[in-house]
């Protein structure tokens, strides 16, 4: 009953047939629903709601998930024999002034004794920091209170004790909007230097079909770990332009077919004749009727980048150290999982695996949607 | 704590020598020479005998003159030699002839060392000698010494000899008005007595001299060498060691073969009471020196990497494995699984430190002022050292105290440092010296300038550990904190020339004397081994105080007294000292871990049949 309502034969716009399409995919139902609800995650962490204290270390060490119980074996590395040195142990004493010894009594409420170089107990004075120190020594009494740290968490801590949980979030935050800002610079760079190249032809075409064959030559981990080295700089915009800038080839060459092909089409020349400029032409005219093409590159292009990310932390090119991504939590889970270790593999993988299956998926999918022709 | 320096404990007995030559004298002794010969003869190194080893770092290249690291030393270490060496197997480490027949004479207040080398000592073959056989003479040494100050060199050891030899200096000085270093001056203090002697002469005594000619640095190069290879010394080492380069392909891999023209020394080392001395002397004792035909060493960079080659039998031991040190060596005793297959453990506490240095000449970190004193020690005591060794070293080291670790002339168990982690204090130190906080929370200096302190770290996973426990140390006193990343060998050649505002290394003891880590901080090193840049007239002072008393008590207060200097000026974060497990599969015969000598691979044996395949 694919015309219910015969009063008015609209023609329905090719976006509307295919959300009639997707909507009619179970598959791809299922895999929106999962990515909307990675995006809805990742937007409650960037807006702070959610794992904002990711960096505190809650639990012990390497604590296991809450099912698997209390590690027993926390305790099992002995400390090796020579161990740490006492809290009581005082510096030894030797004739060489800290320049920095007065500040430090001034800190600490202690006034030397005149020529004694121990501090004396008794002959404490008025502390002009005394109202700044009881405020410090009531916020450390608050840490330590704080410090008393779980043997387990819901997935588990890391090394330090940070809870995976709370990593995987944060974690997803940063490779997603790598993967979805570095798929926004790539299609928006492949759709206009293809659009210029297809539509103009002759030596404008030659530029850009000479820049891409060189891009394409060099192989792809190859130039992003060069461009990585170049920009010297590390952070999360960095991995965003590496990724941008060197994976805009792919949709380049689409866009620029496509372009070669609709521009002697009867509706463009139509356009030429009412006088449409050429930006009119290549972006008002053509580019609805490729627009498909762009965004089945653009999801393409996220589950890659998503990847492409989490490899450049693993070889260590990522992100700061101050920032966790999925790459950064494979990286660090390299050695855990030989120690035993495997829920921050676990987690991080299995976050990423669910997403890039969803979005491969649902790009699919999109792609079937919009181009039936070609099932 | 003091080694004993003399002591005399000879490679060759000269009757071995004539019984391994006598073999050859007639066709019908071979038979009885070689069965009488056996037991102290065996044949010399076999190509079949291959040993894999792994590198943790690339190496630089195989210039002694020209390379600091350890990895690169462990190759020049075996292709050149030295007039001295170390006993394999004594602890406290020993000194014994090397190229020299005898240990030194030393006198004059040791001022004066008298060396004998041993006749027909012959280099490699190499083109630049144009087919003719080249003897080791004891101007080789005086040429090799000279090349510290040339210079065209910039070597890095210079801090080896300088203001050391009589005349040295001046040669050098005219060199650097010449631009050209002539190599033919006489320089008193380097005399030829003749082919095979050779005196030095010190400006003032130095009883460590002789540790120093034991140094890898301190190998005979040949001139002709040098010479035909000007700019790529580094990838032409031609020497009379036991092994010489076969192919070198930079940073990956580095294949030794035996050099068959080494002299004939027999392994011979006095047994002690260590199982693990007598199970290397069992296996050993008699056999010529090297019985490794080829030594191929890759670069393996990554921790897990170099496990788990080690795990399927691809290198045929194992050292620094530390992430691993739970499921090796769990409980501290080895796992039964690696027992199982024949595996042996070899722990030693190493003879070395690791630091961070804060960069004294940096406009955010270095300078001598309070405040920049009170930040850097802010930042000192803020770091975890604890955590450290219990976290990432999975408590396979002990911290330090001072910069003269365990097993070194100078250490003293009871010294205890000023420093303790002391975040709180940290903090209070920051407000007190006026560091305010901005409105992102993190502190300004004290002329309300936003700053951040850049450390500079390696690209490989347990840097990062490393990193992020820097970024929370600092975080937690609201300092801005980045890193940067660049591979080992790029980031030592930009601490020599003072360019890096913090960075982290560990030095192991050249020889194993307190003077040898305390040059590290000598001020007059700038730019060579002191990658900090630190400069203390006081300390300086005692430095050179030190440097000129032989051992004694006064001597070992100054390195406490230097040790003091150095934590009040906040010159380095003091670390640790790591425990060197080494891990060996049951092929290898005789090894035991050598804190200074650490490539020991001429003293090894493997057996085929005991390889798993």
């Amino acid at each position: 009953m694919p015309f219910d309502k015969p009063q008015h034969v609209i023609s329905p716009s090719l976006w509307a047939l295919a959300w009639k399409r997707l909507v009619a995919s179970r598959v791809a139902m299922v895999s929106l629903g999962i990515v909307a609800a990675f995006l809805m995650l990742i937007a409650l962490s960037a807006s702070g709601l959610i794992a904002k204290d990711w960096a505190r270390e809650t639990g012990v060490n390497y604590a296991p998930p809450s099912f698997l119980g209390e590690d027993i074996e926390q305790a099992g590395q002995p400390a090796a024999p020579g161990g740490p040195i006492s809290a009581s142990d005082k510096p030894t004493e030797l004739p060489i002034q800290d320049p920095l010894a007065d500040a430090i009594a001034d800190i600490r409420g202690e006034k030397k004794a005149p020529g004694s170089e121990a501090p004396s107990g008794e002959s404490q004075t008025v502390d002009p920091l005394a109202d700044v120190m009881a405020d410090i020594r009531a916020k450390g009494t608050q840490a330590t209170v704080a410090e008393t740290r779980a043997s387990t968490l819901p997935f588990g801590a890391d090394k330090w004790g940070r809870d995976v949980l709370k990593k995987t979030i944060k974690g997803s935050e940063t490779s997603i909007f790598v993967g979805l800002a570095a798929a926004f610079v790539a299609t928006l760079l492949g759709t206009v230097f293809g659009a210029v190249a297809g539509y103009y032809g002759r030596w404008l075409d030659d530029f850009f079909n000479w820049f891409y064959s060189v891009f394409t030559a060099i192989p792809y981990l190859l130039l992003i770990l060069a461009v990585a080295a170049v920009l010297q700089q590390k952070g999360t915009l960095t991995i965003i332009l590496i990724l941008g800038l060197t994976g805009w080839t792919g949709t380049f060459r689409l866009i620029r077919g496509e372009y070669l092909k609709h521009k002697g089409r009867e509706y463009v020349q139509a356009a030429d004749a009412i006088g449409a400029s050429n930006g009119r032409r290549m972006f008002v005219h053509i580019f609805p009727n490729v627009s498909h093409v762009v965004l089945v590159q653009l999801s393409i292009y996220t589950v890659a980048f998503i990847k492409a990310e989490v490899i450049l932390s693993f070889l260590g090119f990522g992100v700061p150290v101050d920032v966790v991504s999925w790459g950064s939590m494979l990286n660090e889970a390299q050695n855990e999982l030989i120690l035993g270790k495997w829920w921050q593999l676990a987690a991080a993988g299995t976050a990423m695996a669910l997403l890039v299956t969803a979005f491969s998926l649902f790009t699919d999918e999109l792609r079937d949607a919009l181009d039936p022709k070609l099932k | 704590m003091v080694p004993e320096m003399v002591h005399y404990a000879p490679f060759i007995g000269g009757d071995r020598m004539l019984e391994a030559v006598r073999p050859w004298l007639s066709a019908s002794a071979v038979v009885l020479g070689l069965l009488l010969a056996a037991p102290a003869t065996s044949l010399a190194a076999d190509p079949q005998k291959v040993l894999r080893i792994a590198f943790e770092v690339a190496e630089t290249g195989f210039d002694p003159a020209k390379v600091t690291d350890n990895y690169s030393n462990q190759v020049t270490q075996v292709v050149f030699e030295r007039l001295l060496s170390y006993d394999y197997l004594a602890r406290p480490m020993k000194l014994v002839p090397g190229a020299a027949e005898a240990l030194p004479d030393v006198t004059d207040n040791g001022k004066t060392y008298l060396f004998r080398l041993r006749k027909g000592i012959y280099f490699q073959p190499d083109p630049a000698f144009k087919g003719a056989r080249r003897e080791l003479t004891v101007a080789d040494y005086a040429y090799s010494i000279k090349r510290f100050v040339d210079p065209a060199n910039r070597s890095p050891w210079r801090f080896l000899v300088d203001g050391k030899i009589v005349g040295l200096d001046d040669v050098a000085k005219r060199a650097a008005q010449s631009k050209r270093f002539d190599y033919d001056a006489k320089v008193a203090g380097l005399e030829i007595v003749d082919r095979y002697t050779l005196r030095i002469r010190l400006n003032q005594s130095d009883y460590n001299f002789a540790y120093i000619m034991a140094m890898p640095a301190m190998s005979a190069l040949a001139r002709e060498v040098i010479e035909a290879y000007p700019d790529d010394s580094n990838a032409h080492p031609v020497g009379t060691g036991p092994y010489m380069l076969k192919s070198w392909t930079r940073k990956a891999r580095i294949v030794l073969e035996a050099n068959p023209d080494y002299r004939e020394v027999i392994w011979d080392f006095v047994v002690s009471n260590d199982p693990r001395d007598q199970a290397a002397v069992a296996a050993m004792k008699g056999k010529r020196i090297p019985q490794i035909g080829r030594v191929e060493i890759s670069v393996i960079e990554e921790e897990q990497s170099r496990w788990l080659a080690f795990q399927r039998g691809e290198i045929d031991f194992i050292d620094r494995f530390g992430s691993f040190a739970p499921i090796a060596i769990p409980d501290n005793k080895l796992s039964p699984d690696l027992a199982a297959r024949g595996i042996t453990w070899d722990r030693s506490v190493e003879p070395e430190i690791t630091y961070y240095f804060f960069n004294m000449k940096d406009p955010v970190v270095g300078g001598y002022s309070k405040e920049k004193l009170a930040l850097r020690r802010a930042m000192i005591l803020a770091y975890d050292t604890a955590e450290e060794i219990r976290v990432i070293r999975k408590n396979q080291a002990i911290e330090d105290q001072m910069p003269v670790p365990a097993g070194v002339v100078g250490h003293d168990p009871a010294y205890r440092s000023i420093i303790r982690h002391d975040p709180q204090l940290a903090n209070q130190l920051l407000d007190y010296y006026g560091y305010k906080k901005g409105s992102d929370g993190y502190r300004n200096d004290p002329s309300g300038k936003p700053f951040t302190i850049v450390l500079t770290s390696e690209p490989q996973a347990t840097s990062r550990e490393y990193d992020e426990l820097w970024r929370k140390a600092l975080d937690g006193i609201g300092l801005r904190f980045e890193t940067r990343k660049s591979p080992f060998s790029d980031n030592i050649k930009a601490a020599e020339a003072c360019q890096l505002a913090m960075w982290g290394s560990a030095w192991a003891a050249d020889y194993p004397d307190g003077e040898n880590f305390m040059q590290l901080l000598y001020g007059p090193n700038s730019h060579q081994s002191n990658h900090g840049c630190y400069e203390s007239a006081a300390f300086d002072e005692m430095y050179v105080r030190m440097k000129n008393m032989p051992d004694s008590p006064e001597r070992d207060r100054l390195f406490l007294l230097m040790s003091r200097q150095m934590e009040v000026d906040g010159a380095w974060k003091l670390g640790v000292s790591r425990y060197r497990n080494v891990l060996v599969y049951p092929q290898v015969k005789g090894y035991r871990y050598h804190p200074i000598n650490t490539a020991v691979w001429e003293y090894l044996d493997i057996d085929p049949a005991a390889r798993r395949q």
